[in-house]
């Protein structure tokens, strides 16, 4: 059988390399492609990678072919005004190009959309940040207001600094205020009790309040004190003298 | 087309009767790309295949690319050289024509094609064959007066999973970037002859399968799936009913059986007395006793 086909495989013709065209190459190695060990092992099942293969095969062929047909003076490219009829009409053509436009289009409304809700969500962020800084700043106003109502800072600079940058504000009565900072008695109780804002059981007493001592005053305890119910006290120091002694003095400095 | 066109080579494309539109198709684009081929009516399935050959002779053709469907459903094709030459049958599969969407390159009609081989087709003898003769089927002759001078176009024979696949590409640039124009299909290789349509058989596929056999092997494993489910059903009902196991006659056991005493036949000659009829106050009559029913069956 092997003799038979080789006989007539010698039986083929033989012509000329520029009248048969053909090319026996294996694919081009694509450098991308994941290794050149297992090129041969192309899946037949694995669709895109066959045509890949088909396409690599076909690029070789095309890379030996052309210097070798450019040496024969064979022309392959086409002049831009050689009109002939082609393999498909035009109309063909315009239907092909109408539904690569059409694809092109449906991905393109399909990404405006993503971008656009992803537009809307930042969107919506930076705008609760806005209003969030607006009601902080407002409720900083106020505090500044009441601070000066109550007379805690007597400087009006807060109303100043409004338009100008941050930095006047930080120099300005910002700094006094953060100084003084919270009520005496709230740096008290923040120091006895920490940090984490008003807690439900504040004011109970725990092991170590209980067993604090040191706000003990033994004059207060024992009532020996000046005593706090005193109507005017520093009045009464200096106690104005009654009418005999007035008049005595009166005299005597006569 | 300047030039003396030397290589007087004609392919006659033609087809069988009982072609599907897909094939039709199929014949076309080859007729549009190979501006060296000939067309014919479609031939009469009564008639044997070495006819074919006369007809060739008839349009004075030296090669042929034969369409034959069967069945409606399986398509061959014939590609041979025939005043002597050899010949090959191969099933088609996978058609796919010029006119679908997803094939977005042209050609100019009749430019001639490079041929591109896998290097399969140097290794084996029959593979060596058949590329000689694809080679002088689908290479169009250099100065044939239908043909266009540009080269612009290429046919890829690849073989994968023993078989040949054929694509037709466009080439854009001269760096190789390429657009598949054209038809595509799949060849599936049978049997080569000697003779064209005839003669002694050079090789036989041993991977081929015929369309039937395939068919037939699919509907052969849904009907053996069947029969396994209804043998298993089979066994488990024999299981149930389960084989009746014989236990011996114990004596013991009838030692307690006392027959009853037998009571003398007594035969009543005159009616007995009836019974007072004693009407039931506390049973409702007919229709309440319906409407009862119904309350009851309603709340239920």
């Amino acid at each position: 059988q092997n003799g038979l086909k080789q006989c007539l495989a010698e039986f083929r013709q033989q012509l000329a390399w520029v009248e048969r065209l053909d090319v026996t190459l294996g694919p081009v190695v694509d450098p991308v492609s994941q290794s050149a060990s297992d090129t041969d092992a192309v899946d037949p099942e694995n669709d895109f990678q066959r045509e890949m293969s088909f396409y690599r095969q076909a690029q070789a062929a095309v890379l030996e072919a052309l210097p070798r047909l450019r040496k024969l003076q064979v022309p392959t490219r086409r002049p831009d005004d050689y009109f002939a009829e082609m393999a498909k009409s035009d109309q063909q053509m315009q239907k092909i190009r109408q539904k690569l436009k059409s694809k092109q289009e449906a991905m393109e409304r399909s990404e405006k959309a993503k971008q656009l809700r992803a537009m809307r969500k930042y969107g919506k962020k930076v705008q609760t940040e806005i209003l969030q800084r607006r009601q902080k700043e407002k409720k900083n106003m106020l505090n500044a207001v009441k601070k000066y109502q109550k007379g805690l800072s007597d400087k009006l600079d807060f109303l100043d600094d409004e338009q100008t940058s941050s930095q006047g504000n930080k120099k300005g009565s910002a700094s006094q205020r953060t100084k003084k900072g919270p009520n005496a008695k709230r740096r008290y109780k923040n120091q006895k009790f920490g940090f984490g804002g008003k807690k439900k059981g504040s004011k109970w007493n725990t092991k170590e309040s209980f067993n604090d001592v040191s706000s003990f005053q033994a004059k207060v305890a024992h009532n020996k004190g000046p005593g706090k119910t005193r109507k005017g006290g520093k009045k009464a120091l200096n106690k104005r003298p009654g009418k005999r002694a007035r008049q005595k003095m009166k005299n005597r400095a006569h | 087309s300047q030039g003396k066109w030397k290589n007087k080579k004609r392919v006659l494309i033609f087809s069988s009767r009982g072609i599907n539109f897909r094939t039709r198709h199929l014949m076309q684009d080859l007729r549009t790309l190979m501006p060296h081929s000939k067309a014919d009516t479609k031939m009469d399935r009564k008639d044997q295949l070495f006819v074919i050959n006369e007809v060739c002779e008839i349009k004075n053709c030296n090669k042929c690319i034969f369409f034959e469907a069967k069945k409606k459903q399986d398509l061959y094709m014939w590609l041979s050289n025939t005043p002597q030459g050899p010949s090959a049958k191969f099933l088609v599969q996978n058609v796919h024509t010029l006119a679908e969407l997803k094939m977005t390159g042209n050609c100019l009609r009749g430019s001639r094609p490079l041929l591109s081989f896998d290097p399969i087709f140097d290794k084996e003898p029959h593979y060596a064959l058949l590329k000689e003769l694809f080679i002088q089927i689908f290479g169009t002759p250099q100065y044939h007066p239908k043909s266009q001078p540009f080269v612009d176009h290429v046919f890829t024979f690849t073989v994968t999973d023993e078989r040949i696949w054929f694509r037709n590409y466009q080439i854009i640039e001269e760096d190789a970037s390429l657009v598949e124009i054209g038809p595509r299909f799949v060849l599936n290789l049978i049997k080569i002859f000697q003779g064209s349509f005839g003669g002694p058989t050079l090789y036989e596929n041993p991977h081929y399968q015929s369309p039937n056999m395939h068919r037939r092997l699919i509907r052969l494993s849904v009907a053996a799936k069947f029969r396994e489910k209804h043998h298993v059903k089979e066994v488990q009902k024999m299981k149930k009913k389960g084989s009746k196991v014989l236990v011996k006659e114990d004596p013991t056991e009838v030692v307690f059986e006392t027959p009853a005493e037998e009571k003398p036949v007594e035969i009543q000659l005159v009616k007995p007395e009836s019974k007072p009829i004693v009407k039931d106050k506390k049973k409702l009559r007919k229709i309440q006793r319906k409407k009862q029913k119904k309350l009851f069956k309603t709340e239920a």
